[in-house]
């Protein structure tokens, strides 16, 4: 049977509940990821952080939100929200809602998550909530292009 | 999971020419003469521990720049898990070059690379966060420049603070400090020094001396490269002297790195026994040292190499 921990990138790379939104931008721009898991001090997977969720914070009128305090109108107020909010914990843009798959979970119910949930990323986790590393949408088309040859 | 930690971590890459002279420009055209691969003491343990079937194992440390995700996929290549703070500055690159006429290596080590003070402190806390799941924690090699000596010393604290056991592999200044969190397993290493505890070291009696001082200052168990032995000193003050026989070298590359992976195999195997755990990881080196490979195969090639290793108990 085609695992998950067969075909997932195994990394831990991650940020921490506490983190800042800077640490976690400097972080996606260096590891040229554009979410990352967020964990706790334990390192349990708790949910996860978009580059778009962070833009939608500092750009709402392009998203469509109604705070009208908030409606921005050139790249220069967006960097001057972002400096508002840089140092404001991960915890509070996360998403929490996040679909986690198990290392032992078949690869064929990869493929249904990311198509109803149009996940690029899935994050894998063990039994006990522990992060173990994610899944991509192309590593999701090597699993195919395998079964195929 | 099994951890292990380095911090200096590199890119090493292997030439192999005919003759390496001056002023001789070289072109390589057989793929087999040039190697590249993720290089640093803990990794390779790392990738030891994966080829004698443990499911997870992971390396925690510093990359830097591009090279640093060039590097890690190759480390995701060998199925070990990473665990990396990145940061600004490249990470750095080794390059042998290995000549057959004469027979010669020539070593360019690198260590320009350095890391800013965030990102030591957010590999103390990365490592915390991430060491819950293991019980013996392998810190091995050089740390890179911009971490304070007492990195290791940290980071043992946070493992004692966890009840976690260390094995430490670690030379010079950053070994000096480490010792007063008290590690349970010391391995001294001499490649840029032949001092032990700032004293040099040359006979027999003096790697014996250096020995107990490091028990002294913290260490439980030391384990003293001597050569191509090991003086085995045991928590209860006894004292060892390991060797192989009718051996034939023809590669050290990958030998010590073989000995700390297999020792920990043993104890996850067979439970701690300090001699036979030792026995077994010298059996690991051995079998890398006569063949010409870097990392191990698996346990029945380190089962076929246990014979030729002696223990004798020398008088204190």
């Amino acid at each position: 049977m085609a695992i998950v921990k067969n075909y997932m990138m195994r990394s831990l790379n991650s940020v921490a509940l506490d983190d800042t939104i800077e640490d976690a931008i400097i972080y996606m721009h260096k590891t040229e990821m554009p979410i990352l898991p967020v964990v706790d001090e334990e390192n349990h997977f708790k949910g996860t952080i978009y580059s778009k969720n962070i833009l939608k914070n500092i750009i709402p009128e392009q998203y469509g939100f109604i705070n009208r305090q908030k409606i921005l109108y050139d790249r220069n107020q967006a960097a001057e929200t972002l400096s508002e909010i840089k140092s404001r914990k991960v915890k509070e843009y996360m998403l929490t809602k996040t679909e986690t798959i198990l290392e032992k979970d078949n690869m064929d119910k990869i493929a249904e998550i990311m198509l109803n949930n149009k996940e690029s990323y899935l994050f894998v986790t063990n039994d006990n909530g522990y992060l173990r590393g994610y899944i991509s949408r192309g590593d999701l088309l090597y699993y195919l292009l395998c079964t195929t040859e | 999971m099994i951890t292990t930690v380095t911090l200096n971590p590199s890119i090493d890459r292997e030439y192999f020419i005919d003759e390496h002279k001056a002023m001789k420009d070289q072109y390589i055209y057989d793929d087999e003469n040039l190697k590249v691969y993720p290089g640093g003491k803990g990794l390779i343990a790392s990738i030891n521990l994966k080829n004698l079937g443990y499911s997870d194992v992971q390396n925690i440390g510093f990359v830097g720049g591009k090279q640093g995700l060039y590097f890690e996929k190759m480390v995701q290549d060998y199925k070990v898990t990473t665990n990396y703070v990145y940061t600004s500055n490249e990470m750095r690159n080794n390059i042998k070059i290995i000549a057959s006429t004469p027979p010669s290596n020539t070593l360019y080590n690198d260590y320009t690379y350095s890391v800013s003070k965030k990102s030591v402190k957010e590999i103390k806390k990365r490592f915390k966060r991430s060491i819950r799941e293991s019980d013996l924690i392998m810190i091995a090699g050089s740390i890179p420049d911009g971490v304070n000596f007492d990195i290791y010393y940290e980071l043992i604290e946070i493992c004692n603070e966890l009840d976690k056991d260390v094995y430490l592999k670690a030379s010079g200044e950053a070994l000096n400090r480490a010792l007063k969190a008290k590690p349970k397993f010391v391995v001294p290493y001499f490649k840029h020094t032949n001092k032990i505890l700032d004293v040099k070291v040359e006979n027999r009696e003096d790697y014996i001396k250096m020995g107990k001082e490091l028990q002294n200052k913290g260490a439980q168990y030391v384990i003293m490269p001597f050569h191509t032995n090991r003086l085995l000193f045991d928590v209860d003050n006894s004292l060892y002297l390991l060797s192989p026989e009718d051996y034939c070298i023809r590669n050290l590359l990958g030998a010590g790195d073989a000995y700390n992976a297999a020792f920990f195999d043993y104890i996850f195997q067979n439970g701690f026994d300090f001699l036979e755990a030792n026995r077994y990881a010298a059996a690991a080196a051995l079998d890398i040292a006569e063949h010409k490979i870097v990392f191990l195969k698996g346990r029945q090639e380190i089962e076929e190499s246990i014979d030729n290793i002696t223990i004798e108990e020398l008088e204190v």
